[in-house]
């Protein structure tokens, strides 16, 4: 039996931001959760139904979370546990990570933490090692697989190199990495059961301050030709006028 | 500006971050304090571009063991009284920023391409939105751990006036085991480096085409990379190819791009080329409007035409 | 949920208008019904023209109308003629569209689907995204249910909602021969505009509204139109064309034949400095009451476009007010078949009456043959192109003396072609 936990980050459908003079046009774009969360979930999920026990998931964020958290619950976590707060859309690591850490305190006998390798939106693979920093348990991120035997784990971690294979002690955080498994797409009555699972929705107090301010986001400017040719041999005339090597 | 810490496990990314402090403090790397851990070599190299290198040395200490090797630096950023810690951006310093930033209680970016000093404060330059938008960022406190990407700066040159000190920091038994390390397989090219690439991407539909490809991007001079899904899902090309925001980011002069249907993590990684070529059988692929030079067709017919109009 | 693993009173397949009218209807009635919408959610897809028209629908849904997030109401009507270099300019002016209530709005599906959406399930419908019907359960030729993501799901009633080419319509043998005469293709994007340059640029006071119509070499002469309507922060702009005139000039792209239309100056300068946020395709029925289906069969309804509710007269379509009607009719008919717990064919039939009895049948009956008047090259290439030579020779001063006017107008136009103008006028004031 395990109690694993899978933090998961509400974030924008990346594919349908739309840039304007500059800046990302964010107002209804559809909510989500990042790709590589799922891959947690999933990765939970699967622990789950080979040794048994309960997925939480905790996620903090917009009051809209209420709403996208649906989406986990049909994916086969078990229970919800969140945190909303408007103030949260645009939160910072530090923020988030303290507010994941105190909702895990408040579970008890938990084995396992699972995270993304990185969030969709920032990317920045922070949250993970904050909260295992927090929480003073053994972490390894970019993990690819997972083997539970008893109350150890063992893990591999792949990096740009090489792999690591790890024994670790549970309790335990791991950030997993996408290849790590095909996150499942839920059925419709998984979908409509889900709206009948535990939610919780705590009420921790958010913290004012970031310690990180964003001062300017802005598409990079792109000056690009945009010239349609018709074949293979026209393409290949363009480069060469360009002074391509290798082109004649 | 109270002290900048070093520390990477690799000594070509401590070399960077080296160069990217002794930039920040406005003198060279004299005075730049440099971590090194269970590692000689590159305690000396580092020494001989003039930094002040802390050279830990303590077998219980296991590079694998994030928790702690996060908390040997933080008991040395203490010892060392500095306000600023750089990290490389790779795969292990992501993991460690944020375990130091938590437990020496500072603020943290990761994969940082650029700093800018202004007014006194420190930018951070990096890709947010999965790499559709570039954000300046400030850390508001006092302490900061930033973790800069590869290459984003030159490593530093070597000076005079480097020395190396023991170090020394106490910590508790590691409760990790490593039981093996196993090498990737695949060759070390060196995607970013090249001046040419020719992509390949999803819509690349048969393998038995790489070889063409191949012969394509011997022709041009080009090195072959490719989407994330060719290499991790397809495994048709080594994980070290990846253009994008988990692969490299690359700035050839001219970039070939095969069926790739331009989705933000992977324009991130293309973005700064000189020149981009987008073959694709959709009209609408976004990848086609980041390009100079547009063919719509289909690649079944387009790879042998290439390859033989090259050959 | 019934006891059987999942059963439903009605399964609707399709979050579109007519699909979420359904749901909404019958879900206000206290049926228990799941609408499976394949797209991320509903109005993510949908391409409409924009332009709805609320009076038929108003007493149907009257909750609904005070707070639907509708764009502009439209108080600026214009019908613009273009030969190939030229144009004349219509603008009609009526006091009843500056009048409450207003007969008709600009209207973005992404918005208000979704919301429309909402409100269903407010009335206790469930409706489940990005979840796409695969296939029919088919029992002794009687529709039982559904198949999504090889799950059955099963219900007493299913609601054919799936757009135009209904899939599930055809599945159930309703609708069966396919001929592309019946089709239209309509091109659309929306283009953002600060909305203090628009209201300038269209005469706009506060919240009105400006409908522009173009008919003539917009579409290079092929049967269809383009139009712009102007939404709260952004332009509706797009054209219809049929798929034969299509098929006929291969040469003749569909973004080529917009970004034409774009480059026309009429057009150019309404749209100047705009930037265009969606680009979408769609197809339209305009078989008229001839192209229809099958409404009704053993335990399914056919509603919206995916029974061919939809109309092309001439420069625009009108489609949304018949998609939310027949929702709304087919809701009732689930509901008295319900009571009798019959949803035989028979049973169902009291949708084909109710809909008979309502504006939709009849408006189809009205325009039965408008599609084959309206289907002759003249209207599209030479009154245009008529009407510019006119207005140039009009406006025109020659270096000689300048024609009394009247002899003008004699020099192109013969009795019948003023009688067919003011005929065509006629027609398009009703649109
Ligand atoms: C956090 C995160 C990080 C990521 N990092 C990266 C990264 O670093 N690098 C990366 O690449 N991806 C990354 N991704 C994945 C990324 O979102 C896309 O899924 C991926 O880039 C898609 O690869 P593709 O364009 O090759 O494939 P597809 O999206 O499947 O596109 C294939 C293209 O080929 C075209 N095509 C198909 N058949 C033909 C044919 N016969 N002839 C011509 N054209 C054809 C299609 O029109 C299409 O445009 C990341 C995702 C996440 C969430
Ligand atoms: C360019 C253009 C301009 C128009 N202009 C106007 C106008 O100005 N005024 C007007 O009144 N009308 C206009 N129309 C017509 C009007 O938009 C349509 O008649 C109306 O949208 C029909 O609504 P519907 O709900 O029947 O179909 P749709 O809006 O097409 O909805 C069908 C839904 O079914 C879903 N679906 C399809 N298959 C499946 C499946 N297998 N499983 C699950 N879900 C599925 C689709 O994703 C979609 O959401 C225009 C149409 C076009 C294309
Ligand atoms: N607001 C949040 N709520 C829940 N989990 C989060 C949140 N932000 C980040 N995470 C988790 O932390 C991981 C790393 O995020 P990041 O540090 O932003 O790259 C994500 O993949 C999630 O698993």
């Amino acid at each position: 039996m395990m109690n694993i936990v899978v933090a998961m980050k509400q974030i924008p459908d990346l594919r349908q931001i739309r840039i304007r003079n500059g800046q990302p046009v964010l107002e209804d774009v559809p909510l989500t959760f990042g790709n590589i969360d799922k891959n947690a979930l999933e990765a939970g999920v699967q622990l789950k139904e080979a040794l048994g026990g309960k997925v939480m998931v905790v996620a903090v964020g917009s009051e809209a979370l209420e709403d996208t958290v649906k989406e986990a619950l049909a994916a086969g976590a078990d229970e919800a546990y969140l945190v909303l707060d408007g103030k949260l859309e645009n939160s910072d690591s530090a923020r988030s990570a303290e507010l994941i850490a105190r909702i895990i305190k408040g579970i008890e006998n938990v084995d396992l933490i699972l995270f993304g390798e990185g969030s969709g939106d920032n990317y920045s693979g922070q949250v993970g090692s904050r909260v295992a920093g927090m929480l003073e348990l053994p972490q390894a991120s970019y993990v690819r697989s997972i083997e539970v035997n008893g109350n150890k784990a063992t893990v591999v971690r792949s990096l740009e190199d090489c792999e690591e294979v790890l024994e670790m002690e549970m309790p335990l955080v791991l950030s997993v990495l996408a290849d790590i498994n095909e996150p499942r797409i839920p059925s419709v009555s998984q979908i409509l059961k889900a709206g009948k699972k535990p939610r919780e929705i705590l009420d921790i107090e958010v913290p004012e301050g970031v310690q990180v301010k964003t001062i300017s986001n802005l598409a990079p400017q792109m000056q690009r030709k945009q010239t349609s040719v018709e074949s293979a041999q026209e393409l290949i005339q363009v480069l060469a006028a360009e002074g391509y090597k290798g082109v004649k | 500006m109270a002290g900048i810490l070093v520390y990477s496990n690799k000594g070509t990314l401590a070399l960077e971050l080296l160069n990217a402090a002794a930039a920040l403090a406005r003198v060279n790397s004299q005075g730049i304090k440099a971590v090194s851990i269970n590692n000689s070599g590159m305690a000396a190299d580092l020494a001989a571009r003039g930094a002040e290198v802390y050279a830990l040395d303590n077998e219980a200490l296991l590079p694998a063991d994030t928790a702690a090797i996060a908390e040997s630096l933080r008991q040395l950023a203490e010892q060392l009284d500095v306000s600023i810690v750089l990290l490389s951006s790779d795969r292990r310093g992501k993991e460690l920023a944020g375990r130091l930033a938590q437990i020496w209680r500072a603020g943290c970016l990761t994969d940082v391409k650029g700093l800018q000093s202004e007014n006194g404060a420190l930018l951070c330059i990096r890709n947010v939105l999965g790499g559709a938008t570039v954000a300046t960022q400030q850390i508001v406190n006092d302490r900061q751990v930033i973790a800069l990407s590869p290459g984003a700066f030159a490593p530093a040159g070597e000076l005079d006036g480097g020395i190396i000190n023991p170090a020394v920091v106490e910590i508790k038994p590691s409760a990790l085991k490593l039981l093996e390390v196993r090498e990737k397989a695949g060759d070390s090219v060196d995607i970013e480096a090249a001046d040419i690439l020719v992509v390949v991407g999803q819509g690349v539909e048969n393998q038995q085409d790489l070889s063409l490809i191949q012969q394509i991007a011997k022709a041009l001079g080009a090195e072959v990379a490719c989407s994330k899904p060719v290499a991790s899902d397809k495994k048709w090309l080594g994980e070290e190819r990846i253009v994008g925001l988990s692969g490299k980011i690359c700035k050839p002069q001219l970039a070939l791009i095969l069926g790739v249907s331009g989705q933000v993590q992977f324009t991130v990684g293309i973005r700064e080329a000189g020149t981009i070529v987008s073959i694709n059988s959709d009209e609408k692929a976004f990848m086609n409007s980041m390009a100079d030079y547009v063919l719509v067709a289909d690649l079944k017919d387009v790879i042998p035409e290439l390859a033989k109009q090259l050959a | 949920m019934g006891s059987q693993g999942e059963s439903f009173d009605a399964l609707i397949v399709g979050g579109g208008l007519a699909g979420l009218a359904a749901a909404y209807t019958m879900a206000a009635e206290g049926l228990e019904v799941l609408l499976l919408e394949r797209g991320d959610y509903c109005g993510a897809k949908n391409v409409t023209g924009g332009r709805i028209y609320i009076n038929p629908v108003r007493e149907l849904f009257p909750e609904l109308w005070e707070k639907a997030p509708l764009e502009r109401h439209i108080a600026h009507e214009e019908v613009c003629l273009m030969s190939r270099k030229s144009s004349i300019t219509m603008r009609y002016n009526g006091a009843e569209l500056k009048e409450e209530p207003y007969q008709s709005y600009s209207v973005l599906r992404g918005k208000f689907d979704k919301w429309l959406a909402k409100e269903a399930e407010r009335k206790g419908a469930m409706i489940v995204t990005r979840s796409r019907v695969d296939d029919l359960i088919m029992e002794d030729g009687r529709v039982k249910g559904v198949i999504a993501g090889g799950e059955e799901l099963r219900a007493d009633v299913v609601i054919a909602a799936d757009g135009v080419l209904s899939f599930t319509a055809r599945k159930a043998g309703l609708q069966k021969n396919i001929d592309s005469k019946n089709y239209a293709v309509g091109f659309k994007e929306v283009i953002e505009l600060d909305p203090g340059v628009m209201e300038e640029r269209f005469n706009l006071n506060g919240n009105e509204g400006a409908a522009r119509l173009f008919m003539g070499d917009a579409t290079a002469g092929k049967f269809g139109g383009g139009f712009i309507y102007t939404n709260k922060t952004s332009l509706s702009l797009g054209m219809v064309v049929g798929i034969d005139a299509l098929a006929e000039n291969p040469d003749l792209k569909a973004p080529e034949i917009l970004d034409r239309f774009k480059e026309r100056p009429e057009v150019a300068r309404l749209i100047n400095g705009g930037e265009t946020a969606e680009y979408s395709a769609h197809l339209i029925p305009e078989g008229g009451f001839k192209g229809m289906g099958e409404l009704f069969g053993d335990g399914i309804l056919v509603v919206g476009d995916a029974a061919g509710f939809s109309m092309n007269i001439g420069v625009t379509v009108r489609g949304m007010e018949y998609a939310l009607a027949s929702g709304y009719y087919a809701a009732r008919a689930v509901s008295e078949a319900k009571a009798k717990n019959d949803f035989t064919r028979s049973s169902l039939s009291v949708y084909a009456g109710l809909l008979n009895d309502s504006f939709v049948m009849k408006d189809f009956i009205n325009f039965k043959e408008s599609l084959d008047t309206l289907d002759y090259p003249q209207l599209f290439t030479h009154y245009p192109e008529l009407a510019g030579s006119i207005m140039k020779d009009l406006y025109q001063v020659p270096d000689g003396p300048k024609n009394r006017i009247y002899s003008t107008i004699r020099k192109y136009l013969t009795m019948g072609e003023i009688w067919g103008l003011l005929k065509l006028g006629r027609r398009m004031m009703k649109i």
